[in-house]
């Protein structure tokens, strides 16, 4: 595109109610061309905005191998979300992208995968995690565990569900705190370590949440003998352009924006500022 | 340069080249304002132009990079949402600006081309040629010596104006410079040996006429790079500064911006703003985290992104061109120099 900043327009296509503060958004752009031409990876963002109020960045939440529209996942958290969340099937919101580096699917090919999730950190890893799924032959052992606060804050209950019944898959889901109906797991995600096999030396871990979980899995799984090189995560930044010009995601030299929002707990160790 | 390339134009006539200028531009000068201030504005006619006078408090780069810059329009069509890009690509020359200030703008133009090009702004400074007048004595406050951005200009510039007395040696440094003087021929002769030598006099007299005490960047940027700045000396800094974002605003290579939609009911004009990286609420998140809540770290990113070596090594430069208006606008004293000397003698005397 020859304007950094200028929008596609894209129709939502359908809302749904994930949570109480949290909607999914299916998305298809107005232009045919457009539509067909668009290509993303799992774990880029694209910038969304409501005309007359603002922009703001949102991940993928879909896969790119399930092309009939692009997904998103939003929980409701200020002016721009808020916004969002008054739409309705047949709007038009602005979408810019795909931004930034995303993940390397093919240098997972022929490994374990490890997806760590906690709340709004699901939809950024199910985009991968579905890509995976539709290509599962390439990968070795899958496995899913998820957090929330509690049973009502978990995102994508039916896929949970549809993943839990997959045989290729395996998936522990865990809450902070139960409720009423709740026979599930409860306890922070960590604790789930312990209910499935890790095994560091062939798997590649990705884990996306808010920064205190992100802390106490990364230690995690340090101590459990993975490599600095094999904990992948996506970092999030209050960010403007999307395109490495504002300066408001930069942590040192590195632009979440660009460089990332995809590294390697090593890179994200090395970052000084 | 080329002796051959230079020529003179005699003091009396700048104003009949001027005048042709603004035929073909939108010329901007500095120019005299209210209560004996100097800005940078458009001019109709060549005796607003104020020779000789210190930089202006704020830098010409509102020229390249308004303060409000339109970047997309918004409207409702027959068939919904209709965007469209703004592209602002208006001929124009900026007269009369310090070697410093032309460095700031290349600097700039640099930033907004790296990586991925932002279109926006390299139309603009496309159709931006610069007639630059270097600086015989230095300004009270300039330390463009230590950031290779004057007193005189070896590359980086159109048009490079040194005064000789009766009338100004000019160097044409680009195309756009040469499309500047060519047409104007008649006004200008071919330069003669004694004249360029005496520029080359000049230049050597008005880099001896620094101080000795300017800002030695470099194990600044040293410590800076490697994170060897203890928390406590940046709190001591932070202490003073008001985090009124001043020294952002007037400084020549700061673009920091934010992106806002203007305009209501279907007709909206989304805006690029500048921005300042002192504000709290730069790295604020939806969710309230903020990665840079302590003040220090504030003022650390600051001088991270002008010094320290990841960014010279990118950049090709330090973020500073020497300019001293910081030093003039902050009422705290975090300018560049006290800075710089704080992190290399590791204490902060204000």
């Amino acid at each position: 595109m020859d304007n950094l900043f200028l929008p596609r327009v894209a129709r939502i296509a359908a809302v749904r109610d994930e949570t109480p503060d949290t909607k999914t958004f299916d998305l298809v752009l107005r232009d045919g061309g457009e539509r067909r031409d668009f290509t993303f990876v799992p774990g880029q963002f694209m910038e969304l905005s409501v005309f007359g109020i603002g922009e703001a960045p949102f991940c993928f939440a879909s896969s790119p191998t399930r092309a009939e529209c692009i997904q998103t996942t939003v929980r409701r958290t200020g002016l721009l979300t808020d916004a969002m969340h008054k739409l309705a099937a047949g709007d038009e919101v602005g979408l810019r992208g795909p931004c930034g580096n995303g993940f390397d699917v093919a240098a997972a090919t022929g490994k374990d995968l490890l997806f760590i999730g906690g709340g709004i950190g699901l939809p950024p890893l199910r985009g991968l995690i579905w890509n995976v799924l539709d290509e599962r032959d390439r990968f070795d052992k899958v496995t899913i565990l998820y957090g929330a606060r509690t049973p009502t804050d978990l995102v994508y209950k039916g896929e949970l569900d549809e993943w839990a019944r997959r045989g290729d898959v395996e998936l522990h889901v865990t809450v902070d705190r139960g409720e009423a109906g709740w026979t599930g797991n409860v306890g922070m995600v960590p604790t789930l370590f312990d209910r499935t096999e890790l095994r560091p030396a062939t798997t590649l871990a990705y884990v996306c949440g808010p920064p205190v979980m992100i802390k106490f899995v990364v230690q995690d799984l340090l101590m459990r003998g993975f490599s600095p090189d094999s904990v992948i995560s996506t970092l999030e930044r209050m960010m403007q352009c999307g395109v490495g010009k504002c300066n408001h995601c930069c942590i040192g030299h590195r632009y979440v924006c660009r460089d990332g929002p995809v590294f390697t707990y090593r890179q994200i160790r090395e970052m000084t500022e | 340069m080329q002796v051959s390339s230079a020529r003179t134009i005699g003091k009396e006539r700048t104003g009949e080249w001027i005048g042709r200028l603004i035929e073909n531009a939108e010329v901007v000068a500095p120019t005299a304002a209210q209560a004996g201030d100097v800005i940078f504005r458009k001019i109709s006619s060549p005796v607003e132009v104020q020779w000789g006078s210190d930089n202006p408090l704020f830098p010409p780069k509102q020229v390249v990079l308004p303060q409000t810059d339109p970047l997309v329009t918004i409207s409702r069509g027959a068939d919904g949402l209709v965007v469209e890009p703004v592209y602002d690509e208006r001929p124009r020359v900026l007269f009369g600006v310090h070697s410093c200030d032309v460095k700031g703008i290349d600097f700039l133009t640099r930033m907004h081309a790296y990586d991925l090009a932002d279109t926006a702004y390299l139309r603009r400074a496309a159709a931006l040629t610069s007639v630059s007048v270097a600086c015989i004595t230095p300004c009270p406050l300039g330390f463009c010596i230590c950031c290779d951005a004057g007193p005189f200009l070896a590359e980086s510039f159109d048009v490079q104006l040194t005064d000789l007395g009766d009338r100004f040696l000019a160097e044409v440094g680009s195309e756009k410079g040469g499309r500047l003087v060519e047409p104007s021929a008649d006004l200008f002769r071919t330069a003669e040996a004694g004249e360029v030598a005496r520029r080359h006099e000049l230049e050597e007299a008005a880099k001896r006429a620094f101080g000795p005490e300017t800002c030695h960047f470099a194990s600044a940027m040293r410590r800076v790079s490697v994170g060897r700045v203890s928390a406590e000396l940046w709190d001591e800094i932070a202490g003073t500064c008001l985090e009124c974002g001043a020294c952002n605003f007037v400084c020549p290579t700061c673009y920091c911006f934010s992106v806002k939609d203007q305009g209501r009911d279907g007709h909206w004009v989304r805006c690029r703003t500048w921005d300042s990286c002192q504000f709290r609420a730069f790295t604020r998140e939806a969710s309230g985290h903020n990665p840079r809540e302590a003040h220090r770290e504030r003022v650390k990113r600051r001088f991270f992104h002008k010094v320290s070596a990841q960014y010279f090594r990118r950049d090709g430069a330090v973020g500073c061109v020497g300019c001293g208006r910081c030093v003039k606008v902050c009422l705290g004293t975090t300018d560049m120099p006290a800075v710089v000397a704080a992190i290399r003698k590791g204490a902060w005397h204000g």
